[in-house]
């Protein structure tokens, strides 16, 4: 009480230590704050706009003070991750503490209002206090503490509003209240994210200020990957991540979401006209090189259903992206006839080690021992058993048509890329005749042609149409169009090919993903 | 009570009104947009010429695609030659 009753009458007399949490477990006290010379209290909390402005005025000037010897430490009446967000939002470089309800150190410093800037020196004194946002009265208390460290300290510039006044302290508060309204009021927060919508009609997992601050890591949330269709949200890395939590990601997936995100931003990738088409159009993500086995993906048994926490998760995280930041959501904007079970989430890792060719990424240029991740827009996998082959001919034969009434019976050719995942088993019959990519595709291509006359029912192509009767027309225009990739457990021979998004001048795009 | 951060973007964008309606169509400098989906020129030249016999003064643009959103210099173009748009969609 003594030290509430120096303050009222101005500041003087010993600090009050903190009854605080910081980042670390290591005790913050007065003696610690000080020993450079001087220290900075600047008491906030999450709901004033004057300690926002308090700390966007002061934050950026905190590391260079720290280093002449003035300690700055943001105390903030929030819990501590309300608190490292609202800091790193605010640009405040310098030290964060959390103090829980009844907000002790806020009352034992007598406040009524926030912010509150306090001075203490290194003998632990109180020295000079300002209240609200008053930028004269900052700049006087920066030269007092100029004065006891014996270094130049760079005052906050002179901008307007020089002067605002503050907001009411939590500890103004009676106790109850405060603590009341710090406590949770959901009773379930699983139905609570339905109620908001932060859904594909799965339960996800809450996005909590802590849960996306831990899922961000390094990267800094307010960085935008730019807008996402149709709505044209705007796709800053908070955003995404908080759908990456949502989805159930861990947060050493972000960086492939990251490097999946950016992909499907791509222009080239026409993410507008897939979110919105009446296709069933999902986005496949295939993920290659090491990152593969450090996040544990599946590309072996099962590799296209459940039961492997990465695969699944990072594609859901897009999908989320897409239709909660994007607005692309079923019903809404994305007005697709069926959709596909793909659009929940489509991921898929290659079994590189398995697989007799060069993986996806190789053959679009890049290095084995890079990770990258690979978009196509792509339907959903059509099965294809082939137990009894026993040439390679025959099996390519057998993969090959399978594909033919991939879009549409007699959509004859399929300019867009169809792709065929390879099982092992498959893949081996391949390898033991040292047929390459190269081969397969041409033979595929070359054994998939009927004659435009055959093609000419229902859904056709101009090409078709505008072709001599006994023209032979191919299931491709291009060898090119066709995929191949490996994946799969290594017994049973089963593999599947996903027929393309057509019409949308979408192209495939790849891209590296960077370390976390 | 738990702080969550929103997918979502909150911002709140302007309402974009409608540009006003012309009570006739005679005199008018119409531009069809073919937005390049199937059979949607069969449609517009149907529309164009139950246009012209109004004494719109038509033209004819197309989209490279229709799955994207037009390009801006169109949009631009339409903008400063025509009075009015009309944009097919068919399949």
């Amino acid at each position: 009480m003594a030290v509430e009753q120096h303050i009222r009458n101005g500041p003087s007399g010993r600090a009050p230590e903190l009854l605080v949490s910081g980042l670390t477990p290591d005790p913050v006290t007065i003696q610690t704050l000080t020993e450079g010379g001087c220290a900075l209290l600047l008491f906030v909390n999450e709901e004033c706009l004057t300690s926002a402005l308090a700390m966007r005025e002061l934050g950026p000037l905190c590391q260079d003070w720290e280093k002449a010897g003035l300690s700055c430490t943001a105390v903030f009446e929030d819990p501590l991750e309300v608190a490292i967000r609202v800091a790193r939002r605010q640009g405040w470089t310098g030290r964060v503490v959390s103090q829980p309800p009844p907000y002790q150190t806020s009352r034992a410093y007598g406040l009524v209002s926030v912010p509150a800037a306090f001075l203490i020196d290194d003998g632990g004194q109180l020295t000079s206090s300002v209240t609200g946002w008053d930028q004269p009265r900052i700049t006087l208390l920066i030269e007092q503490a100029a004065a006891i460290t014996g270094a130049t300290l760079a005052i906050p510039e002179a901008r307007e509003p020089l002067r605002k006044p503050g907001c009411s302290s939590k500890a103004a508060l009676d106790p109850a209240i405060a603590a009341a309204m710090e406590a949770s009021t959901n009773s379930d927060e699983i139905e609570e994210m339905f109620e908001r919508g932060w859904t594909d009609g799965l339960p996800v997992v809450p996005p909590t200020a802590d849960r996306v601050e831990k899922m961000l890591g390094r990267y800094a949330g307010s960085t935008s990957l730019g807008e996402v269709p149709p709505a044209m949200g705007e796709a800053t890395l908070e955003r995404l991540a908080a759908c990456a939590v949502l989805a159930g990601c861990r947060p050493e997936y972000f960086p492939v979401v990251v490097t999946a995100a950016s992909a499907a931003l791509d222009r080239r990738f026409n993410l507008h006209g897939q979110a919105v088409t009446t296709q069933p159009a999902g986005q496949l993500i295939v993920v290659n090189g090491p990152v593969r086995h450090e996040l544990g993906m599946n590309s072996g048994m099962g590799a296209l259903g459940p039961g492997n926490r990465a695969n699944l998760t990072i594609g859901r995280a897009l999908r989320l992206m897409i239709e909660l930041t994007g607005g692309g959501m079923p019903g809404t904007l994305d007005r697709s006839t069926l959709g596909h079970m793909g659009k929940i989430g489509f991921c898929i890792a290659e079994a590189e080690e398995a697989s007799p060719w060069e993986p996806l990424h190789v053959e679009r240029g890049f290095a084995a021992e890079q990770s990258v991740v690979t978009l196509i827009g792509s339907d959903a996998p059509l099965s294809i058993s082939d137990h009894r082959s026993r040439t390679p001919e025959d099996l390519a034969y057998i993969l090959a048509w399978a594909a033919a009434s991939t879009w549409s019976t007699n959509w004859w050719p399929l300019t867009d890329p169809s792709v065929f995942v390879i099982c092992p088993e498959h893949a081996e019959m391949f390898r033991a005749h040292d047929w390459t990519k190269r081969r397969l595709r041409d033979f595929m291509f070359d054994a998939v042609q009927k004659p435009a006359r055959d093609l000419r029912r229902g859904e056709t192509t101009p090409l078709v149409h505008r072709s001599d009767p006994g023209a032979e027309v191919h299931k491709w225009a291009s060898p090119d169009a066709i995929i191949l990739l490996v994946a799969g457990g290594e017994a049973g021979r089963y593999s599947a090919v996903l027929g393309p998004c057509t019409g949308m001048g979408s192209e495939i795009v790849s891209a590296e993903v960077e370390p976390r | 009570m738990t702080e969550y951060v929103s997918p979502f973007d909150e911002r709140v964008r302007p309402e974009q009104p409608l540009a006003p309606r012309s009570a006739q169509i005679s005199g008018l400098r119409i531009t069809l947009l073919d937005i390049r989906k199937n059979r949607g020129a069969e449609f517009l030249d149907r529309i164009e010429t139950l246009l012209q016999a109004e004494g719109a003064i038509t033209t004819r643009e197309t989209k490279e695609i229709f799955s994207k959103p037009a390009a801006l210099d169109l949009v631009d173009n339409l903008t400063r030659v025509s009075d009015a748009v009309v944009e097919a969609l068919a399949d």
